[in-house]
């Protein structure tokens, strides 16, 4: 019985190289999907404020990722370098979250203002949240770990946020590292989870970002230079400082579930305020302008009034992580 | 019966020869190993390649994986009983165990066939860890079975380290084929579903079902008997001292955060902990296992639960330099090599016959418990007092864990030898 049933797992195992080795052969060689690119188009509500967007292909997300440049309603200019899952840019600098060449890890591309890749950041995790501050000095990006969430819970995952020099390229922080403090006194869990950092526009020094904890999701108030930030107020995710600097635009979570409505915050009072938007948005909002918010929802670019008046907008099809280039 | 064994033994492979200490491991562990290697191997390279296809191929949000990736890990936990009773009460331990591997194999199969919508892809996962939890029991009885009871340390090793080559293989194949191919997560699939089946096939042709220490006379156990386990005379203190050392425990993930917390990483190495740990590991395990069979499996046990004092050390100070770090992850690598695997072992010497796989999958389910409430505790002292204190206090707990369980470990095992 050993030697026949060795001699069949002989034989098996060279079936399986065989027809392992010639299907990975037959992929490797085989054509690739080159065909066209995803191309975004502008809708008939057009806005003469030029913005950046990642172009998408709902039929075929293998497509995605291509960055143009969208204004009076038609394409400027398109990168010829990047292909971004997530993107930003201001005063000249910006940032391109993607996989990286090799296909099989991520990276992130400082980028310039003709759309030339100038340095690379090796990735851990998948992109999702990038910012630059109004000078271009400071940048931050979030990703989405796997493996370290550290409870078999259904809705366990973990983020990292870091801190980029723009002009070097260097990571300078992570947020998971800066002191915590709450109501004047130190606050710290193991469940910490930092994600969508916005910057002050008036002192690039100050930031704001979420930080999720239990079933906490707290707007916090961060110095690069301090390394620390203090808890504002609950239930404020992805904010997105207004170009006054007073307000600040985020996404509100219908309580217990992962469905998101775009609010807008007054700074001075903390109290908020929802927009005309009625579906879930899990994005992290631009300001067009002083009065108008811009998102995606996974497919096109909308517009929105920033007071809670008016109704949505389609701005740009086939595209997603809109960045407002006039502020 | 053990002469003759034993001599049989000799005409094997030795994979390792030092000193008197020559590892001769029944055909049958090795068989076991290189089906688990295989499995491991399958699995992994869908873990790996898992977040990417979701997110790039089939435009997911991140979030859903993180739904898909709990139910991976939490659909395994609460078959492991039932599949252990089930497989002593049939006497059939390679078939249940048969059961589970061609499950994760159908799901790598349906993963080729069906895997092109998110929801498709979380079923297919919630199968894959059920055949897990299903296997898991059936086959460590196969082990327990298959050794004498002075080399079962040794056994475990083998086969622990050889499972954790193939969890190193996997993600390495499966980034071979995505840089060969870019994009073809099918290309990923197709491989995978290959190891599984390759898994399987050695199970089914190679794995003898009726290992030397196989029950073969006598009525099959009742469930009556299997929880009389509970109050066994050796078994009993070996389970309390189990759900003590693992409550006392701060799990690896929880290590692996407060390093990240405690040490200024440049992001990109945080990788590399886990790489630089599951190294230690594979190279530990057979040693370790083999001193267990030597001087005694309760010292290495308790000697292996001691060493996360060091990683404790290194949670508690301030500054970490590249050598303090690379000591506490080859210490981390050696306390995992010498428990859970030990225990098992220590656990499957106790163990009657008739009852392996029952007693393991009780063992099993009782450690991930203890380390699910020691998950939850860490994290609450965490938030209530800060990283620091909570370490201090789990410092505290080890220690009196270790002191409970050491009369706790000598009592079971002196239980058995008197048995």
């Amino acid at each position: 019985m050993d030697s026949r049933g060795g001699k069949i797992t002989v034989a098996l195992i060279v079936v399986c190289v065989l027809v392992g080795g010639g299907y990975v052969a037959y992929a490797a060689l085989g054509p690739g999907e080159t065909s066209t690119d995803a191309s975004p188009s502008a809708a008939a509500s057009s806005s003469d404020v030029a913005v950046m967007v990642r172009a998408v292909d709902p039929a075929n997300p293998a497509l995605n990722g291509g960055v143009f440049v969208v204004e009076d309603g038609k394409v400027r200019r398109r990168s010829e370098d990047l292909a971004c899952e997530r993107v930003y840019y201001a005063a000249g600098h910006g940032i391109c979250m993607g996989v990286a060449a090799s296909g099989v890890d991520y990276t992130a591309s400082v980028f310039d203002d003709e759309l030339r890749p100038q340095h690379s950041i090796r990735l851990t995790g998948l992109p999702s949240r990038a910012r630059v501050s109004a000078d271009g000095r400071y940048g931050a990006m979030t990703v989405f770990v796997s493996g370290d969430a550290y409870l078999s819970t259904p809705t366990a995952f973990s983020t990292r946020t870091y801190l980029l020099d723009m002009k070097s390229g260097e990571t300078i922080g992570q947020l998971e590292q800066f002191d915590v403090s709450k109501d004047g006194a130190r606050f710290d869990s193991v469940d910490f989870n930092f994600w969508g950092i916005t910057f002050d526009p008036g002192d690039s020094d100050r930031f704001y970002a979420t930080l999720g904890t239990g079933d906490h999701h707290y707007l916090v108030e961060g110095s690069v230079g301090g390394r620390e930030v203090r808890v504002l107020r609950d239930g404020v995710e992805c904010p997105s400082l207004s170009p006054d600097g007073k307000r600040i635009a985020f996404k509100s979570r219908i309580e217990g579930t992962n469905r998101w409505r775009l609010h807008v915050l007054d700074l001075a009072t903390l109290g908020d305020h929802p927009v005309a938007e009625e579906r879930s948005i899990d994005d992290q909002a631009e300001w067009l302008d002083a009065d108008t918010l811009v998102y995606s929802n996974g497919i096109n670019v909308y517009a929105v009034a920033a007071d809670g008046d008016g109704e949505p907008a389609l701005l740009i099809r086939d595209a997603t992580s809109p960045v407002a280039m006039g502020n | 019966m053990y002469q003759v064994e034993a001599s049989k033994a000799l005409l094997k492979p030795r994979l390792w020869a030092r000193g008197s200490a020559r590892l001769r491991v029944p055909r049958n562990v090795i068989m076991l190993g290189a089906v688990s290697l295989l499995t491991d191997v399958s699995a992994e390279m869908v873990a790996t390649v898992l977040p990417m296809y979701l997110v790039f191929s089939l435009g997911a949000s991140p979030l859903v994986f993180g739904a898909i990736d709990g139910t991976y890990r939490g659909a395994a936990a609460l078959v492991q009983v039932a599949s252990g009773f089930t497989s002593d009460r049939w006497r059939r331990h390679k078939e249940v165990a048969g059961i589970g591997y061609g499950l994760s194999a159908l799901g790598k199969v349906a993963l080729v066939a069906a895997g092109n919508t998110v929801g498709g892809v979380g079923a297919i996962v919630a199968v894959d860890r059920v055949g897990k939890g299903i296997r898991t029991a059936p086959r460590d009885a196969l082990i327990s079975l298959s050794s004498a009871k002075d080399k079962l340390a040794t056994s475990f090793g083998v086969h622990r380290a050889m499972d954790s080559v193939g969890a190193m293989l996997g993600p390495l194949i499966a980034f071979g084929i995505l840089f060969l191919a870019p994009a073809r997560f099918d290309a990923v699939f197709v491989v995978s579903t290959l190891f599984a089946v390759l898994g399987l096939a050695v199970l089914v042709l190679n794995v003898e079902g009726k290992p030397r220490r196989a029950p073969r006379e006598g009525t099959p156990p009742r469930l009556g008997a299997a929880l009389s386990l509970l109050r066994d005379r050796s078994f009993a203190p070996l389970l309390l001292a189990a759900a003590g050392l693992s409550v006392a425990s701060v799990s690896d993930a929880m290590i692996y955060v407060g390093l990240q917390r405690t040490i200024d990483f440049e992001p990109a190495v945080f990788p590399l902990l886990y790489v630089m740990t599951a190294i230690s590991f594979m190279g530990l395990a057979i040693p370790v296992g083999q001193l267990a069979d030597r001087i005694g499996k309760v010292p290495v046990l308790l000697a292996g639960q001691a060493l996360l004092f060091v990683v404790y050390g290194v949670l508690l100070t301030t500054s970490v330099g590249l050598l303090v770090l690379i000591v506490c992850l080859v210490a981390l690598g050696g306390y995992f090599a010498a428990t859970e695997g030990v225990l098992t072992a220590l656990a499957g010497a106790l163990l009657p016959e008739d009852l392996q796989a029952s007693g393991i999958g009780i063992l099993i389910t009782v450690v991930s418990l203890g380390r699910l409430v020691s998950s939850v505790a860490f994290g609450a002292l965490w938030f209530a007092i800060g990283l620091h204190t909570a370490v201090l206090i789990f410092a505290a707990a080890l220690a009196l864990a270790i002191a409970v369980a050491a009369p706790l470990l000598l009592r079971a095992q002196g239980a058995a030898l008197d048995g």
